[in-house]
């Protein structure tokens, strides 16, 4: 198995620093997080520009060439509700480093996302969802399989469509964690790739307590076999959990340096 | 059922890394397959052999190496009879006289001795150390000053002197290092990690993972090389990804199947043809675990392991 892949999430238009600069197309505020990302161990960053039903287009195609040239060709995650944005942004998009990943496709609605992915020889993340939360694992695998013969169908390699169980916050949702972990072990003993928003789980919690829920979470998710996550790749804490955590399952080769690589 | 072959194709690459200058420089590493595996992807830099000597001169107390060097009579000349053993890709030399037991020689003389033997060849240089930690560091900053411009490899940076030797060989005068470490592979990647901390870049560094005498503990040495090629390729893991150079002359020339006479060992039959075996075998096993280059002495087991490699690339 590969290093744990974290997709990077602070480029969020609800970030009014962020919102400011993309109606503005100022790149600095958009790349000093950038850099900040992959300086803390990103691999991939989320691109989130929101819905942007009119002229994402264009500030689509704009972030990926801005953070793009100025970070070395970065592998991004093009998040929107905007189809015609994520083919916009894909189209001027540097394959060098990785494949661009569609964020995302679900069950429901947004099912034709897989078809973007598989058009465009994308990743795609797909939530196991159709509207709303699934009631159960049972649930759940029955969207799994639904993107996954979707997305073969149409020639996606398995490997390319990362399945998302949906992180569900403990404050108010506390006895489905377990069920949520259950999930990711079937998809893991599928041998299929798996993320999600790991920071759910600890919303409306005090800000010091989150990345400890969040680190134990990874830990355990990433035991049941969670190959990527989308997450703050500057939580000190929670990317040493998932350093070690690497290490223990043999992802990478043990140094004494290797919180620093 | 046919057999469909699958090639076992990895997004990594072990580094490039290229030593000596002009039309007989040589280039380790570079592959994206395990060791020749030429059936997944071609291996454009086939594994190199370099031929050691000391500062001390030839290791004549073997008689077949004697021969090969007979009427060379001065290291310069002993240096140009061994580039042009057939077989030979680069010159290893051990500072043997440098080390405080065995001579003592002093870094400005010694400097000065290597400087006479660079000017005598073209293929490419390896300087291995005096195996003394405090004078290698000395020794190295002075010989790549007076060898730069010649991109020379030098073995070894070491837990204890990697600093001094990343900041004079690799950083002030543009030379390669190797890492050294004795088959401790959570070492190896720390040490890649630290020299890369340094701002050496990886580019310039090779791994010498240690080695064994087959029979001597190797399956230890061939696991570790193993683990390294996997994390390298298979995880692309870029503080692993440096090629690998194995000294196994000096491994297999003092265990007891190369060195005891015939008179006492009767049933062991002649011992330099015990030692040239054992050079091969070791030398063949490095390479099928990883190794990039190896360096020997005897012009038989050159003449072999070069004539093997041929024919598996």
């Amino acid at each position: 198995m590969g290093k744990f892949i974290i997709i990077g999430e602070r480029i969020h238009c609800i970030s009014p620093s962020i919102n400011k600069a993309m109606q503005e197309r100022d790149p600095e505020p958009i790349l000093k997080r950038a850099r900040e990302q992959i300086e803390a161990g990103a691999t991939y960053l989320d691109v989130n520009i929101g819905p942007s039903e009119k002229g994402g287009e264009d500030l689509m195609k704009w972030a990926v060439t801005t953070i793009q040239q100025a970070c070395d060709n970065v592998p991004l995650c093009l998040d929107t509700s905007n189809k015609k944005a994520i083919e916009a942004g894909i189209s001027v998009y540097n394959r060098s480093k990785g494949k661009p990943i569609v964020n995302s496709a679900d069950a429901g609605d947004r099912i034709e996302n897989i078809d973007l992915a598989a058009a465009n020889e994308a990743i795609v993340l797909a939530l196991c969802s159709k509207a709303g939360i699934s009631s159960d694992n049972d649930e759940r695998m029955g969207y799994c399989q639904e993107l996954l013969e979707r997305g073969m169908g149409l020639g996606l390699e398995p490997e390319d469509i990362w399945f998302d169980p949906l992180f569900l916050v403990v404050k108010g949702m506390q006895d489905k964690q377990m069920e949520v972990l259950n999930f990711i072990k079937d998809l893991s003993d599928m041998g299929l790739n798996s993320t999600g928003g790991l920071s759910n789980i600890s919303n409306m919690m005090p800000k010091h307590i989150r990345p400890i829920m969040d680190s134990a979470m990874v830990a355990m998710a990433m035991f049941c076999g969670l190959t990527s996550a989308i997450a703050n790749p500057q939580d000190l804490r929670l990317m040493e959990t998932i350093r070690s955590s690497d290490v223990i399952k043999s992802n990478t080769l043990y140094a004494d340096s290797y919180l620093e690589i | 059922m046919p057999f469909k072959q699958v090639p076992q194709k990895f997004n990594a690459k072990i580094n490039a890394l290229t030593i000596g200058v002009g039309e007989k420089e040589i280039t380790l590493g570079g592959e994206n397959v395990f060791p020749f595996y030429t059936f997944d992807a071609p291996i454009e830099n086939s594994p190199k052999i370099g031929v050691e000597i000391s500062d001390l001169g030839a290791y004549t107390d073997v008689p077949g190496i004697a021969a090969y060097y007979a009427g060379s009579d001065t290291l310069p000349e002993i240096a140009k009879r061994a580039s042009e053993m057939p077989g030979a890709d680069f010159l290893a030399i051990s500072l043997d006289g440098a080390h405080p037991d065995n001579g003592n020689r002093s870094v400005e003389d010694t400097a000065a001795l290597v400087k006479s033997i660079s000017d005598a060849v073209d293929i490419p240089l390896v300087i291995e150390g005096s195996r003394n930690i405090e004078k290698d560091a000395k020794l190295f900053e002075k010989i790549a000053e007076a060898l730069q411009g010649k991109n020379v490899l030098f073995l070894s940076a070491r837990e204890e002197n990697y600093k001094s030797v990343s900041a004079a060989a690799a950083m002030a005068y543009g030379q390669k290092i190797g890492a050294e470490s004795a088959v401790d592979i959570n070492l190896a990647k720390q040490l890649n990690v630290l020299i890369s901390q340094m701002g050496v870049k990886t580019e310039s560094v090779a791994m010498n993972l240690g080695s064994a005498a087959a029979g001597y503990g190797f399956e230890y040495v061939a696991t570790t090389f193993d683990r390294v090629k996997s994390a390298a390729l298979a995880q692309n893991d870029n503080m692993l990804q440096m090629p690998i150079i194995t000294p196994v002359s000096s491994e297999v020339w003092t265990v007891k199947e190369s060195i005891v006479s015939e008179e006492d060992f009767p049933d062991w039959g002649p011992a330099e043809a015990r030692g040239v075996s054992m050079e091969i075998s070791t030398a063949a096993a490095c390479l099928a675990a990883g190794s990039n280059a190896v360096i020997l002495r005897h012009p038989e087991s050159v003449a072999t392991v070069s004539k093997l490699i041929a024919d598996l690339m």
